[in-house]
């Protein structure tokens, strides 16, 4: 039954990055330069979820969940108007991160409830594995 | 022996039984909850129906055989992909619903038998005793 425990364990590590790079996407929404001062929009992130614990060796084999990869969005970026800005382009137009707030909120709101899902499905456990111990007593 | 007797006679090894079965249900539902955001994960699940007609088969058989001579250690209940709910475009067919009753339903099943197995144990310890309570 332990191993049951770190199924829903494992869950909770993939949502918990996930919610991550949420975190990350909605911070860089307004992220027009690069960590070296480049005009280079923050390019939105994304979890990609596989099956199995992931890692080598016997722990790749148990079932749960990981995350395989943090893979980038290569959607196009979005253009505002703004002829003043520095970074503008010929055409007036400056690149802005591809991040769609409404998608990043609606994201976070299934990642956590995914986790207290989770978070229940690990108290039903520990509510079987007190029963056993139980006829212990 | 005589232990091993006494208990064969009693439901404990069913409820014995039921409670791996239980067990090995949970472990796949509780996989099922983790891979509800992978993409081509299908819901997996052990048949409740077919393991009990199972044990009801197996607890016939036992009423008519020697005590003793028939266990219940081999029944098991095989791994099947039953339709549960709607197959989303990233071809995972997740039901959370489905998923958080089942996995609700499996567990006060576990604790029922629980219960109904330390009844048997407390019974079997009174008539050891000899005493009442």
């Amino acid at each position: 039954m332990f191993d049951t425990l770190d199924i829903s364990a494992s869950a909770l590590q993939a949502q918990r990055t996930r919610m991550d790079t949420i975190a990350a996407n909605i911070a860089g929404m307004n992220t027009t330069h690069d960590a070296a001062g480049r005009p280079n929009p923050y390019r939105r992130r994304f979890a990609v979820f596989a099956q199995g614990m992931g890692g080598r060796g016997d722990d790749a084999k148990k079932p749960g969940v990981h995350v395989s990869a943090v893979k980038l969005d290569e959607s196009a970026f979005r253009k505002h108007f703004e002829p003043g800005n520095p970074d503008a382009g010929p055409d007036g137009m400056v690149l802005t991160p591809n991040v769609d707030m409404s998608v990043e909120f609606v994201n976070a709101i299934e990642c956590s409830r995914a986790y207290e899902a989770n978070v229940t499905a690990m108290e039903v456990t520990k509510g079987m594995m007190n029963a056993s111990l139980r006829l212990l007593a | 022996m005589f232990i091993d007797r006494l208990m064969n006679q009693t439901s404990g090894p069913l409820l014995e039984r039921y409670l791996k079965f239980s067990e090995a249900r949970d472990k796949l539902l509780k996989e099922n909850l983790a891979n509800v955001d992978v993409p081509g994960y299908r819901y997996k699940d052990l048949s409740e129906s077919k393991f009990i007609a199972h044990l009801r088969e197996r607890a016939a058989q036992r009423a008519s055989s020697t005590p003793g001579s028939v266990g219940f250690d081999d029944i098991d209940s095989d791994q099947e992909n039953p339709a549960a709910g709607i197959l989303f475009h990233d071809q995972n067919n997740r039901s959370m619903e489905k998923l958080m009753s089942d996995i609700s339903k499996n567990g006060m099943q576990y604790t029922m038998a629980i219960e109904l197995l330390k009844k048997q144990y407390s019974q079997m310890e009174m008539a050891l005793r000899e005493r009442v309570s």
